[in-house]
């Protein structure tokens, strides 16, 4: 039992090191850019400030204190759970945060469901559909999506189910409304990759001598696919899921900012532009630590769903 | 899709036809003119708001927001441009213009019910005028030589200057000249994005927020202080006003048109066309500053050379720009300022397009046409670099047809977008970019030394501004003209100063002027009384919904 929870502790503290490595490298990064949110924001001429004003605005930000100093502070805050201000926004980082990180993951979240149906859906189409040119049809439909600028596409759905159509409006529309046409224009271009594997997968499980089988048996096309077929090709499908939720935020930036949603993505896209520098490492750090605690929680999963690896670890102990 | 159409019109003109015979049949003429009380305007901004530290107003969303919700010392007529009373009552300048004293209206409360007193007021200015370290407030560009307040009374304030400040009558007009209570003036200036804290006096109080997307005003129902001289007295006649952020231009303007929105910020001019032909209203009220212009930045060894600015001035074709990329709600630029600024005098015969004269220019200042279509000398090419500017419209068209036409005779301009903070920096960098956009709003002469003043906005990066990359250039008489400006009391002589400057200016081609910039906006037709006030800025307090 003691190996269970050492091999606990070495985990955790291997996640915890991962932080502080992120944590570091892109404090390091930010500090390396040519300039700083304080200076970008106050250097602007717009706000007519002289050097020396200029000079001590930015000291009295700590700015100007040697910098592991500043990575001490930070650190500091960051451990007690204060992110610091946007200086471009002028608010807390952590009320950006709080205002922006729930409608991306919604917005994601939702996008990918619909990709995945929508791929689903694709690929079953192209394997039932009964003609050859109708087959080719559908199986060109992937690269066609990936083709469509999302920007475009967002543009279109709004002017023709809210402008035209007047479905949907675009313009404080309520909390579910919102999202009907975001998702759409974000889960076209997830889609197509994910329908384009399963394709594949699809043909390629068609081909296994257990189908044969099964078909010997008497089962219709339909029965064998939902059946047989569906389980075995869905499951590498999902491995290249969770490398197109990268993706998915990616073309958040795009959908956000044409619904005008606030999110992640258009905040991240504003934070870079403006370097501003606080919110940029917030951004960092909390993603690092998603990605971090999704990695441990399944690592320490581990050794409860197979029991021979805590096995093989108690007799290596 | 072609019996669709044909329906689609058809019904229209029935429609509009039947529209015409019952509104002439219910209502007696101008009924439909009688303001009404009530509903939320829907406001569609481009942008959202930054930090709301009233001098930092000068930011088209941000002026839309503190316009409704904070008041001033005193209100500039934008039909006259005259300082009229608001919440000061009246005021006395003494002849040399370093004291001023405002006698307060009685009984004007900020919306937390504190009261909008002297020693408010003078907290106020003391912020603006010096700024404050601790709380990292920077000083207000539109106030000069501030040196202290005093409260005199309970409802009378004097404030002392250094040096004659005549800009400082109308600078208390300003967008960045809202006054704010006490407890707002308390928080840091990095705490001001959240618009709930900015707590004013004004018609409207700001009542929810969803940060970066949405703001949410509500009237104030016992607001009985606007203006004096204004038609309109009391409360706001909307109950509310909701801003939506909506950046992709064709949303806004779709929505406009859909009926989801009443009143949309920045349409641009390409668009304009089509929303007046669907019976929608452009409004595009001037800045009145300084032009949408070109500047040099002459510390850069390519732009030293007066004929070579000349060269480029006269190679420039504003009315191509104007025709090509704007409306005739761009009026093209005929000096340095606009036709409806304070002190502006008719400069159009310096600013000629010539190609025959720039090309002479260049000729005698040594740059030969090479063998690429460029001119060159001592072996270097004439290339030239400028960023786009973000805030201005259609800027980017707009510098990529000057480079069109200054290829014409030989020369390159290269426009770069680049990330924010790179244009910042690479801006102050003469050796960089030897060309740069550049634009200012205020109805004031004072403007004039906001741009060009090396310790202000410093557009022609003189030695001793904010950019530590100039090595040598400054001009003394230009600053000397500009320092005259900012404290000559007397207001004859500050005109005249005012028309020098621009001789000088234009005269040293320092800078191309383009066209008068405006700020954009389209509105419904139901939407009633939108006023601007001097540069610009929305002011909502006497609009009303008429009913469709």
């Amino acid at each position: 039992m003691s190996s269970v929870s050492s091999y606990a502790l070495r985990r955790t503290g291997q996640a915890l090191l991962v932080l502080a490595a992120a944590f570091t490298a892109s404090f390091l990064l930010l500090q390396a850019l040519p300039a700083d949110a304080i200076l970008i924001k106050f250097m602007d001429p717009e706000m007519g400030l002289s050097p020396t004003q200029i000079a001590e605005i930015h000291a009295s930000y700590g700015a100007d204190q040697p910098i592991l100093q500043q990575y001490l502070h930070t650190l500091g805050n960051f451990l007690t759970g204060q992110f610091g201000y946007s200086i471009q926004a002028g608010v807390p980082v952590s009320d950006s945060l709080a205002a922006n990180l729930p409608p991306t993951l919604k917005l994601a979240s939702l996008s990918f469901l619909a990709a995945a149906l929508l791929a689903v859906l694709l690929a079953f189409l192209s394997n039932l559909a009964g003609f050859a040119w109708l087959r080719a049809l559908i199986q060109s439909v992937p690269a066609l999506f990936i083709s469509i600028p999302t920007f475009w596409l967002g543009i279109m759905l709004i002017q023709l189910f809210s402008f035209q159509l007047k479905l949907v409006p675009v313009i404080s529309p309520g909390p579910w409304e919102r999202l009907i046409l975001p998702v759409a224009t974000l889960a076209v271009p997830i889609s197509a990759p994910l329908a384009q594997i399963l394709m594949r997968n699809i043909d390629e499980v068609l081909t296994q001598p257990f189908i044969a089988v099964a078909r010997a048996k008497g089962a219709s096309h339909l029965y064998i696919l939902w059946h047989h077929v569906a389980r075995n090709a869905v499951l590498p499908t999902l491995t290249i899921a969770g490398v197109l939720f990268g993706e998915l935020l990616a073309g958040a930036v795009v959908t956000e900012a044409v619904f005008g949603l606030g999110g992640l993505g258009n905040l991240t896209y504003q934070a870079v532009s403006t370097q501003d520098t606080a919110v940029l490492q917030a951004i960092v750090v909390i993603s690092a630590a998603a990605f971090v605690a999704i990695n441990l929680i399944v690592d320490l999963l581990y050794p409860v769903l197979d029991p021979r690896l805590g096995r093989g670890l108690g007799a290596s102990a | 899709m072609k019996g669709f159409q044909g329906f689609a019109a058809g019904r229209g003109v029935v429609f509009a036809a039947a529209g015409a015979l019952t509104l002439a049949a219910v209502f007696p003429a101008g009924a439909q003119d009688k303001p009404v009380q009530g509903g939320t305007l829907v406001y569609l901004e481009q942008q959202a708001h930054t930090t709301l530290y009233p001098p930092a107003g000068g930011f088209y969303p941000n002026g839309g927001v503190l316009n409704q919700i904070t008041d001033k010392l005193t209100y500039q007529n934008p039909q006259t441009l005259e300082i009229e009373p608001w919440i000061a009552k009246s005021w006395t300048i003494n002849p040399d213009a370093t004291e001023y004293i405002f006698e307060l209206r009685e009984g004007v409360t900020f919306s937390d019910g504190t009261p909008l007193d002297a020693a408010a007021v003078a907290k106020n200015y003391d912020i603006f005028g010096l700024g404050n370290r601790e709380l990292k407030y920077p000083v207000s560009e539109v106030i000069n030589n501030y040196s202290r307040s005093e409260v005199l009374g309970p409802l009378t304030v004097k404030f002392t200057f250094s040096k004659p400040s005549p800009g400082f009558l109308q600078g208390t007009s300003v967008i960045g000249s809202g006054l704010v209570s006490l407890k707002t003036l308390e928080l840091a200036f990095d705490q001001l994005g959240d618009a709930t804290k900015i707590i004013g006096s004004g018609p409207f109080v700001v009542a929810s927020e969803v940060l970066g997307r949405e703001l949410v005003l509500a009237a104030r129902k016992d607001y009985k202080w606007g203006p004096a001289k204004l038609a309109h007295q009391g409360r706001a006649l909307l109950d509310g006003i909701k801003y939506v952020v909506t950046p992709e231009d064709s949303v806004r303007i779709g929505a406009l048109v859909a009926g989801q929105g009443h009143v949309i910020r920045q349409i641009q001019a390409y668009d304009e066309k089509q929303v007046k032909g669907d019976g929608f209203q452009i409004y595009a009220p001037s800045t009145r500053g300084i032009n949408n212009s070109i500047v040099f930045r002459p510390d850069n060894p390519l732009v030293a050379d007066l004929r070579v600015r000349k060269a480029l001035l006269h190679a420039t074709n504003s009315k191509e720009i104007v025709e090509t990329l704007f409306s005739e709600n761009y009026p093209r630029a005929t000096s340095i300022i606009a036709a409806t600024a304070a002190g502006y005098i008719d400069l159009s015969d310096k600013l000629g397009f010539d190609r025959g004269k720039a090309e002479a220019l260049l000729d005698e200042a040594g740059w030969k046409l090479g063998s690429r279509g460029l001119r060159q000398k001592d072996g270097r090419d004439l290339i030239l670099t400028a960023f786009e500017s973000l805030p201005q419209p259609q800027n980017k068209e707009t510098l990529q047809l000057v480079a069109q036409q200054w290829q014409q005779i030989g020369v390159k301009l290269n426009v770069l977008a680049g990330d924010a903070g790179t244009r910042v920096i690479d801006n102050l960098d003469p050796q960089k970019t030897p060309v740069s956009p550049g634009m200012v709003g205020r109805a004031d002469p004072d403007v004039i030394k906001s741009q060009f003043y090396p310790t202000n906005r410093n557009v022609l990066l003189q030695k001793g501004g904010t950019s530590t990359k100039v090595k040598e250039f400054v001009d003394p008489k230009l600053n000397d003209l500009l320092d005259a400006i900012s404290a000559e009391p007397d207001a004859k002589r500050r005109l005249a100063l005012t028309g020098e400057v621009q001789l000088y200016v234009l005269d040293q081609a320092y800078v191309i002027p383009i066209f008068e910039e405006p700020q954009a906006f389209a509105a419904a037709p139901n939407i009633k009384g939108i006023a601007f006030e001097a540069v610009g800025r929305p002011s909502f307090y006497a609009t009303w919904i008429a009913k469709k």
